[in-house]
């Protein structure tokens, strides 16, 4: 058998497509992107010329490149935290009912098969100065605040509003993750600890959680990436407001340099912002990766 | 569950060949255009759909046009990306000012003085004026469709109620503004949200006060002077009159907010006037208009901002003879009466149109535009180039949240304009 | 239920419904309501005029408006997008698949030295966000005269839904059992056969997990599909939903029909196959 898994032939084969294809059109259009980014696009000319790293100094003296970063990370530790408490939580408490468990779970789950693009849309009406929650809060005297509008502040209001529209529709996916991990937990060892006295809560802690830390790394990685490279859903509840609103990050950044018709066209800078990006997934996945790491324990 | 995605992916593949049509000797030209044909309902653009039906429907067998459209957003980024893929499209819509240079500049859009004046095309249109802005070192490279002029829609009743008169000057706009207001209503409906909205009203009040942009765009001036400054602190002052949502309402928003009667006073385009009416049919008769107001010893009061789009041809197209029978349908009668009577924007050509049928409000504007002394462009669209018109508006909407005063919105501009020129300087050397 | 209340329920034979269960089921309630109830709404105002929507957001619409749906329908030209999406979706379907688990079995099972370091290559692609590789491509693509054609879609579709299918079948494939393939080797079964008579079928959920997501990220795709295509005849579901935003205004009330036009389906499917993407997630998450 030895020789049959080791077939050169079979091996090439079946590689080439996607190395080839991973090559054309991700390799090579990232080193393109990269020296892009080294480059200043004219518009006029539309021609690009090697200046360096001035891209890249430029950004670092652009507010509105450290409002995209600040307003990412906040999405990043946001969406980490998030998730990961409620997640958990729904997690947890739902394996522990058993009637309604599969509908709870998919009506929670199904906003993650839907598009972003559309979703925004809808919440951007919900969340609507004049004809939205506003209007309800307004029949019980409430005065609803400027939910997208609200500009004052380290973190804005329109930025919560944001993050929480994405937990809403993202938690689904780490609840079925964190879900099936704990599923996978031997009931046994359960068993063992609630015949020596442990309550549900200990148990939960020093069992459960210990357990499902693997795929802790693995939803956290998903999250951070997805936030990291988080625009349909921004750029639908927005539109091209986000400059204006300070409500950038590092995707709609990145768009609005290089492919809106307001300031756009700037395809070097553009490309900068791509790599810095890039390079913030790359850091991301590799901490989360080094915090979670655990070995796998009998289960 | 293979056999049959096998099968589908045959078929998909079938039907994708199949698609590609062969062309025969008819003339395929394309036209781009940054909205909708089908689902908007943006009277205008409803107007284009006809004509280009209509050129279809008379042209059949010889000239085919097909229509690239984007949202307008996205347009020019879209409409680059083609001209770099050696894709132009035969005839697209393009405003005037920086945004016209970035393809007459580098020998994108070709010029049509040939056409103009063979066949008398040239004459149709209103006068020379129109081609103000769509001429380069004596050449026109645009032919306009329409003028809209920026001017103050107002709700009669309102004003009525509240004792409110039409002002004349800017004293008086900030008298019957808050007169409103403590009649109840909100006096100013505007977004500020949509850059160009807010910047609109701003380059208005420069403009009052007697902002010289020429020699500024020539660098014989600084952005950072009293002029600019007064002009900044009555956006400020007049601010409080806004509503407030203002900051977070879309363009469509606001002007909603007028038609349905929430508000008194909007500064807009005519454009917007099959908006309302269509929005609120009742609202046109109570629609007033009135011209920006003066500023008590500033610039001349009878200055409109106006804006045209144009039509460019691209200088590759293969097939020029139908381009130009189709910018020709555009700037016809019947695609001009219906820009009067149904689009309620001003025509470009000498058409007679039926004042009557047209919206209430157009009459007053024509009114307004004929009493002009000079039309001037939206100021982001006047700069020395599209990105300082997106910056300034930008640096508008931060001086209106508070977020910059005056001098400092006016400085960063210089600031801006002083980098531009050095750069440009560079590149000369 | 713990273990202890399980053997209890047993001993005794009437439940005690505790405290926290009930709990638990008002706060899940809740949850159902806050994910289902701006769906409906948006169902509701679809249904209604533009000054209504305005003046009552929350009431019934007071003559329910159909025709909002067929205008949608026609203007946005949504069936012709829909057939667009499904082209793309299945052909990048079916070439993922292939490729994706060809590319998993000889990561996963065949031996050679560079295995892990093509892994690792195709894992850092799940990590490239879109919008770098948009410029270059685009140029490229227009230049080979792939712009403004479903198949320049469907190839970086493809490439960007390799990186899961290889990961998630990885791991199928890993924990097939060494005897099957043995006894295959044994029988005569040249590679080829080993894997596609034995290991991809056994590998079933595998598949169709990875096949579902890859359908629903590309059925959702926005950004790619709005730079990459422009004419009408060839737009995907997403961007035709976007169309009903104008230069001056926003179409609500046209908006709204094709907003629930476009995620009705995808409701439809997932409520049928939800058990499914379950299982399949379980299993793949766990032995992943």
């Amino acid at each position: 058998m030895e020789k049959l898994l080791k077939n050169k032939t079979a091996i090439i084969l079946f590689m080439a497509p996607t190395l080839i294809l991973f090559t054309a059109i991700l390799l090579v259009p990232i080193a393109t992107s990269f020296y892009y980014s080294l480059c200043d696009y004219d518009k006029a000319t539309r021609a690009y010329s090697f200046i360096g790293f001035d891209n890249f100094s430029k950004l670092l003296k652009d507010p509105i490149f450290w409002i995209s970063i600040k307003n990412s990370l906040f999405f990043l530790v946001f969406s980490c935290v998030s998730q990961l408490i409620f997640g958990l939580l729904y997690a947890a408490l739902l394996t522990n009912i058993k009637k309604g468990r599969n509908f709870f779970k998919n009506t929670i789950y199904m906003p993650c098969v839907l598009s972003s693009a559309a979703l925004g849309l809808l919440w951007a009406f919900v969340f609507h100065a004049k004809v939205g929650i506003n209007t309800l809060l307004a029949g019980i005297g409430i005065k609803g605040p400027g939910w997208l509008y609200d500009i004052k502040g380290f973190i804005t209001l329109p930025m919560w509003v944001i993050a929480f529209v994405a937990l809403w529709q993202y938690v689904g996916q780490s609840m079925m993750l964190y879900m099936a991990q704990i599923s996978g937990i031997n009931k046994s060892l359960y068993e063992a600890s609630y015949i020596d006295g442990a309550t549900k809560t200990k148990a939960f802690w020093y069992i459960t959680l210990p357990l499902i830390k693997p795929m802790v790394g693995t939803a956290m990685s998903l999250n951070a990436i997805g936030s990291l490279k988080f625009f349909d859903l921004i750029y639908s509840m927005l539109g091209d407001k986000t400059t204006n609103l300070k409500m950038d990050v590092l995707a709609t950044f990145l768009y609005r340099s290089g492919f809106s018709s307001k300031g756009g066209n700037h395809y070097g800078y553009a490309s900068a912002i791509g790599v810095v990006l890039v390079a913030l997934c790359l850091i991301s996945t590799f901490v989360i990766n080094k915090v979670f790491k655990t070995e796998n324990y009998e289960m | 569950m293979k056999k049959l995605l096998a099968v589908v992916l045959a078929v998909a593949m079938l039907l994708g060949m199949v698609s590609i049509a062969s062309a025969d000797d008819v003339q395929e030209i394309t036209w781009m255009f940054w909205d909708d044909l089908e689902a908007s309902s943006d009277l205008i653009t409803q107007g284009f759909k006809q004509v280009i039906d209509r050129f279809n429907a008379d042209y059949a067998g010889k000239y085919h046009v097909t229509p690239i459209t984007t949202q307008l957003e996205p347009y020019y980024t879209d409409l680059n990306a083609l001209v770099d893929a050696q894709k132009t499209p035969d005839v697209f819509i393009v405003s005037p000012g920086p945004n016209l240079t970035d393809y007459v500049a580098p020998g994108i859009a070709a010029p049509l003085d040939e056409y103009l004046e063979a066949d008398g095309w040239k004459d149709t249109f209103a006068g020379d004026a129109v081609f103000a802005q769509q001429t380069y070192d004596g050449k026109i490279y645009a032919i306009p469709l329409n003028t809209a002029a920026a001017c103050v829609f107002y709700n009669r009743e309102i004003f009525d109620a509240a004792g409110a008169t039409v002002p004349t000057t800017y004293t008086e706009l900030l008298d019957a503004c808050e007169k409103i207001k403590a009649y109840g209503k909100t006096p100013i409906t505007i977004s500020a949200g949509t850059a160009w909205c807010l910047s609109m009203l701003a380059g208005y009040l420069c403009d009052r006060e007697g902002v010289d942009l020429k020699a500024l765009n020539a660098n014989e001036a600084s952005w950072v002077n009293e002029k600019t400054i007064a002009a900044g602190e009555k956006l400020v002052e007049l601010s409080q009159y806004f509503q407030e949502t203002a900051a977070g309402d879309s363009n469509d928003d606001a002007t909603t907010a007028l038609y349905m009667e929430d508000a008194a006073i909007l500064i807009q385009g005519s454009w917007a006037i099959g908006q309302m009416n269509g929005g609120n049919p009742d609202f046109e008769a109570k629609c007033g208009v009135f011209q920006f107001p003066a500023i008590e010893g500033g610039n001349d009061p009878n200055r409109v901002i106006a804006k045209s789009d144009s039509l460019a041809m691209s200088s590759t197209t293969k097939y020029p003879e139908a381009c130009i029978a189709l910018m020709k349908y555009f700037t016809d009668d019947i695609a001009q009466k219906y820009t009067a009577e149904v689009g309620g924007k001003i025509p470009v050509t000498k058409v007679e149109y039926d004042a009557d049928k047209a919206p209430a409000q157009l009459a007053d504007v024509m009114k307004i535009f004929g009493a002009a002394s000079a039309t001037f462009g939206f100021y982001n669209e006047s700069l020395v180039s599209s990105d300082a018109g997106s910056y300034f508006d930008d640096q508008m909407v931060a001086m209106f949240q508070k977020e910059k005063t005056p001098e400092q919105a006016f400085q960063a501009v210089q600031d801006w304009y002083q980098d531009y020129f050095a750069k440009q300087a560079e590149k000369a050397e | 239920m713990t273990a202890v209340t399980a053997k209890a329920k047993i001993k005794e034979s009437k439940p005690k419904v505790k405290t926290s269960t009930v709990l638990i089921y008002i706060l899940f309630a809740i949850l159902v309501v806050l994910y289902i109830a701006p769906i409906v709404w948006i169902g509701i105002t679809s249904l209604k005029t533009r000054p209504e929507i305005y003046k009552d957001p929350f009431g019934l619409p007071t003559v329910l408006q159909w025709e909002n749906y067929s205008f949608a329908w026609n203007a946005g030209k949504l069936g012709t997008a829909m057939l667009n999406s499904l082209f793309v979706c299945v052909v990048t379907l079916f070439f993922t698949m292939m490729f994706g688990s060809m590319s998993a079995f000889a990561i996963g099972r065949m031996k050679w030295k560079l295995s892990g370091a093509a892994m690792m290559y195709i894992l850092i692609g799940m990590m490239i966000p879109v919008h770098c590789v948009l410029i270059p491509l685009f140029v490229r693509f227009a230049g080979v005269g792939l712009d403004n054609n479903l198949w320049g879609l469907i190839l970086p579709y493809l490439t960007f839904s390799l990186p899961t299918c290889v990961y998630i079948m990885t791991g199928f494939f890993r924990n097939i059992p060494n005897e099957l393939l043995e006894s295959a080797c044994i029988d005569g079964c040249s590679i080829y056969r080993t894997f596609g008579s034995i290991c991809l079928p056994l590998s079933r959920t595998g598949l169709f997990v990875t096949g579902l997501m890859t359908f629903i990220g590309n059925w959702n795709e926005l950004l790619l599909a709005m730079v990459f295509i422009h004419d009408d005849t060839r737009k995907t579901l997403p961007v035709a939903v976007t169309k009903f935003v104008s230069p001056y205004q926003t179409n609500y009330e046209k908006m709204f029909p094709a907003i629930l036009i476009a995620i009705i389906p995808s409701i439809i499917v997932y409520s049928l196959f939800s058990n499914q993407i379950v299982d399949g997630l379980t299993q793949g998450a766990v032995k992943g």
